[in-house]
């Protein structure tokens, strides 16, 4: 018994110190990139090379003093960017830049260049995925502005820029301007024969002022969310604009909240505007003679949040009124996304195909090797219910009555 | 040595002054022994010397026996007639003339000499080849105090103490039952310690007392000092770092153990009494589980569990974290993390090493220090480890977190046994994570659970009742079930029939509340066995319903003078 402990003990000692902490490498000697940015730029000798920006963070500036006094720069973070034929050259030449090893597996976000993407990204989902140090939660977007400007721009409150558009995504249900595209979504719709890809698109947008010179006006840079990006397989078709994405939203996500605005029946320069607060979409596929047919049955509740008109929620006829106006402005919205991926770009991003093969997998056999044609041909028919729940805290329009004592 | 043995087992001589000289040569260069020499008041005037240790005796004790032996009154002078004509002048004087509650006779001198060393005073008497051993222990004892070790917000707070008398009696006084046997025997050549054997019969597995009384016969030793020395000679598993036997200071969880169908080890001169066989579990287990509600007592025991986890795992799971997985740590807290590293020399896994060791030793240096100055010792190690190491770029403030919560983790687990085999384990598990990451956590975590399913304590298996699952002992497991619903008894036991009969208790039905309880009054005085109790209990509710009433015809009277006084301010108004 006490020689087989020994042994034991033996063995586990030279298990230890032999394999010499094999694979360590402590936090601080990590350089965590925050954001990965992606261009399209050309060398000396005219060739298309891919530009790889990385923002890493510099944990003593991004957190401020936790322990023993530390060296600050006041920046919280280090960009830095390196260009070649491929992705992985590009970020193996980053490392002769940076005094640390750069860690991969926290990036926020991976911002793609317009150019790149229409000239394919099937590397990029290849790369990122392969990588085992990356995640698959990793947001994924374009943009038309230069990534590697957009990815070491600071936005927002937060003083990495790849956490702020990670909140503006963790957010975005309320705005609903982009999609919550994630590396693991662009990769299923990639590899799906039903599906096209689409991810978020960011811009850069000159509109914040300076605290201490606000005359100087809107002076700092700041990301925001901006539609949709379109994808054809794996290269970029076209863009849905913000106010688009909406009514995308309503096929791919699961829609919380959201802003509409109506002009008023009386005077057209008033407006009501209505919060979305639940919308529910059912797809019925159906086929006929050769082309899919889908009936889309959408089923809208809000609430009354914003008024100019003399609407009070008791009147049931104005309210009323008010719900068919927002079913035809709904319907008119759709109608005219659906116009614009169908006809312009001929893509099924809105998972229809999906829908089509639950519902009749015989015929989606038959089809699905010409999807995006027959998807080009299918008609949509839009069956829109609006219902307004409430008016908030009031009921009475607000009026002012010193024109009544007149 | 030889020849006090063969003096030892030598027959008492009929000549006292023989014997006497014999005793003398034994005990000689001993300042404590004394000596007392009398005579008989029969006719003969037999010479007799009395020989005891002084400091382990009650001199009260002895002199009352000094007095059966020299006095003659009205009330014995039959008695020692008869010594005088009897032959057998020692057994005369046991059976007529002493008051003594336990006197023996002694044939031999080594019971005679055994007896002075154990504190009873041994008596000799010319013309007799037998002596007599008068019981007169005593001296000084600590009394029964509060456990210092485990200690409980509600429940007894009597503790163990050294004597091993009044450690029976504290769980006699518990288990008032003809089938608890606290069975005695002597172990160890020099010291002679007194161990008893205690068990509930019927409800013990009659095999495990014979195991248990086997293992402690084999025990050869010269001295036990402390209930350890029998601990680490009957373990099943010598060289486990888990501890097999259950020690306690506390009389109430001694006599739950027996209840369960456990055996209990009492050793003389500690308060430590053992308990096998032990489970896992029972070390993280406390009284006050039982004695508080069961909703608490789950609690209170969950967050033990969870203590228990604590202080086992999370510096390992830090170290590796920090030094090989990186990316498994939310993105935020890395950067915190991070920030706080950014100036420290050290590798993760020896600033933790570090940490421990210097927790460790402040834990210690507070336990050895005498009292008044223990104190220092937790200011300065607060001060230095807490502030000045953080402040000087040594330790992260992470880490720091990181060591206390393991340190007050471990605080947390009742037997402090079990929590030094905690701290132990603790390490390797720390180094192979060091070393190794992940993978040498998992396979550090494997061994010693493979170790500890492996291992036994007296034929029990020590993760039992989680592995082997047993449906049945679940019930004061993860959940400590109410009393009323723990119908029978652990599975160890030999008699798990039916422990308690109890049903969920509730009010009676609403209507007949009165009734019922005239019901049973009824009932109690029909019984003619029970006509006094039954009387007093009326009693007692005829005076509870007398002082209800009182309290009632109170308040209207309140009610009335209240009613009163606003009238007469009303008509006062008008």
């Amino acid at each position: 018994m006490i020689r087989k402990l020994y042994k034991l003990v033996i063995l586990m000692a030279i298990m230890f110190i032999l394999t010499s902490c094999v694979g360590k490498r402590e936090i601080d000697d990590l350089a965590m990139v925050m954001g990965v940015g992606l261009d399209l730029v050309e060398n000396k000798n005219g060739e298309e090379e891919v530009k790889v920006t990385a923002q890493i963070a510099r944990p003593a500036d991004a957190r401020g003093q936790t322990g023993a006094p530390s060296g600050q720069t006041g920046e919280p973070i280090w960009s830095i960017s390196a260009t070649d034929k491929s992705i992985f050259g590009a970020i193996r030449k980053l490392e002769n830049l940076s005094s640390r090893r750069i860690f991969w597996a926290h990036s926020y976000v991976i911002v793609i260049n317009e150019d790149l993407a229409k000239n394919g990204i099937k590397d990029i989902i290849d790369f990122f995925i392969r990588n085992p140090e990356l995640r698959m939660r990793t947001w994924v977007t374009v943009t038309p502005d230069d990534a590697s400007e957009l990815v070491s721009s600071l936005t927002g409150l937060e003083v990495i820029p790849g956490q702020s558009i990670e909140g503006l995504f963790k957010y975005s249900d309320i705005t609903r301007a982009a999609p919550r595209s994630q590396m693991i979504d662009l990769h299923a719709a990639y590899l799906s024969d039903a599906t096209q890809p689409y991810v978020a698109r960011l811009k850069l947008e000159t509109n914040e002022l300076s605290n201490q010179t606000p005359e100087q006006g809107e002076m700092y840079k700041n990301v925001t969310h901006a539609g949709t990006g379109v994808f054809k397989d794996d290269k970029l078709v076209g863009t849905l604009s913000a106010k688009e994405t909406r009514s995308l939203l309503l096929f791919v996500e699961n829609i919380k909240s959201g802003v509409s605005i109506i002009p008023c029946a009386e005077n057209e320069e008033d407006v009501t505007t209505f919060e979305l607060v639940h919308e529910e979409l059912k797809v019925i596929p159906d086929y006929k003679e050769g082309t899919p047919e889908f009936t889309l049955k959408v089923k809208t509740t809000g609430k009354l949040v914003e008024t100019d008109c003399a609407i009070g929620f008791d009147d049931d006829q104005k309210i009323k009124e008010l719900e068919s106006n927002i079913e035809e402005k709904f319907k008119k919205d759709i109608n005219k996304v659906l116009d614009k991926i169908q006809q312009e770009y001929g893509v099924d991003i809105l998972e229809a195909g999906n829908s089509f093969n639950n519902k009749l997998p015989s015929k989606w056999k038959e089809m699905r090797v010409n999807w995006d044609d027959h998807f080009q041909d299918a008609t949509f028919h839009v069956d829109i219910t609006a219902e307004i729940k409430s008016g908030a805290l009031l009921i009475e329009p607000t009026e002012s009555n010193k024109r009544a004592d007149e | 040595m030889s020849n006090v043995e063969q003096k030892m087992n030598q027959n008492l001589s009929r000549n006292i002054d023989t014997n006497v000289k014999v005793i003398q040569s034994l005990l000689k260069q001993n300042d404590d022994v004394v000596e007392r020499t009398f005579y008989l008041p029969n006719q003969q005037g037999n010479k007799g010397t009395l020989f005891y240790v002084e400091g382990i005796v009650d001199t009260d004790k002895i002199e009352r026996a000094l007095k059966d032996l020299m006095y003659t009154s009205s009330a014995n002078s039959n008695a020692v007639q008869t010594t005088s004509t009897e032959s057998n002048l020692a057994m005369s004087i046991q059976t007529h003339m002493s008051h003594n509650s336990s006197v023996k006779v002694a044939n031999t001198l080594q019971e005679g000499i055994n007896g002075i060393l154990l504190g009873d005073c041994f008596c000799i008497i010319d013309q007799s080849e037998q002596g007599l051993i008068f019981s007169g222990k005593g001296g000084e004892k600590r009394s029964v105090e509060e456990p210092m070790a485990e200690q409980v917000v509600r429940g007894p707070r009597d503790g163990f103490t050294e004597d091993i008398r009044t450690n029976t009696a504290l769980v006699r006084r518990r288990i008032r039952d003809v089938h608890l046997k606290v069975e005695g025997l002597e172990l160890g050549t020099k010291t002679k310690t007194t161990i008893n054997v205690s068990y509930i019969n019927g409800i013990v597995k009659e095999s495990l007392v014979e195991e248990v009384k086997q293992r402690l016969n084999k025990i050869e030793i010269d001295g036990i000092l402390e209930s350890n020395y029998i601990e680490e000679m009957i373990r099943d598993a010598p060289y486990s770092p888990f501890s097999t036997v259950l020690n306690t200071e506390r009389p109430d969880k001694v006599a739950a153990a027996l209840l369960e169908g456990r055996v209990a080890i009492f050793v003389d001169n500690t308060p430590f009494v053992l308990v096998v066989p032990a489970h896992f579990w029972d070390f993280l287990q406390a009284s006050d589980d039982y004695y508080l509600n069961f909703l608490t007592g789950t609690f209170i025991r969950w967050v033990r569990y969870i203590a228990f986890i604590i202080s086992l795992t999370i510096p390992s799971i830090y170290v590796l974290l920090t030094s090989f997985h990186q990316e498994m740590i939310p993105t935020a807290l890395a950067l915190t993390i991070a920030s706080g590293r950014e100036v420290i020399p050290f590798p993760v896994l020896f600033e933790a090493l570090v940490m421990e060791i210097i927790f460790e030793l402040m834990r210690e240096a507070g336990l050895r220090m005498p009292k008044p100055i223990g104190q220092a010792v937790s200011i300065v190690g607060s001060l230095i480890i807490g502030q000045a190491a953080v402040q000087a770029g040594i330790v992260s403030p992470f880490m720091v977190i990181i060591v206390a919560l393991t340190g007050i983790s471990s605080f947390s687990i009742p037997n402090f046994s079990a929590s030094y085999s905690i701290r132990l384990i603790r390490f390797p598990l720390l180094i192979a994570s060091g070393t190794l990451g992940l993978l040498g956590f998992i396979g550090m975590f494997f061994l010693l659970a493979i170790h500890a399913v492996s291992i036994r304590s007296f034929g029990e298996s020590y993760l039992a009742p989680a592995t082997p699952f047993k449906p049945k002992d679940q019930k004061d497991l993860l959940i400590r079930f109410p009393w009323w619903h723990m119908k029978n008894r652990p599975e160890l036991a030999a008699d798990n029939g039916i422990r308690e009969a109890n049903e969920k208790p509730a009010p009676p039905d609403k209507g007949n509340s009165e009734t019922a309880s005239n019901k049973i009054s009824d009932e109690m005085n029909s019984d003619a066995n029970t006509t006094s109790t039954a009387n007093k209990k009326d009693a007692s509710v005829q005076r509870k319903k007398s002082k209800r009433i009182k309290r009632k015809t109170v308040k209207l009277k309140d009610l009335m003078k209240d009613k009163n006084d606003e009238d007469q301010k009303s008509q006062d108004n008008e």
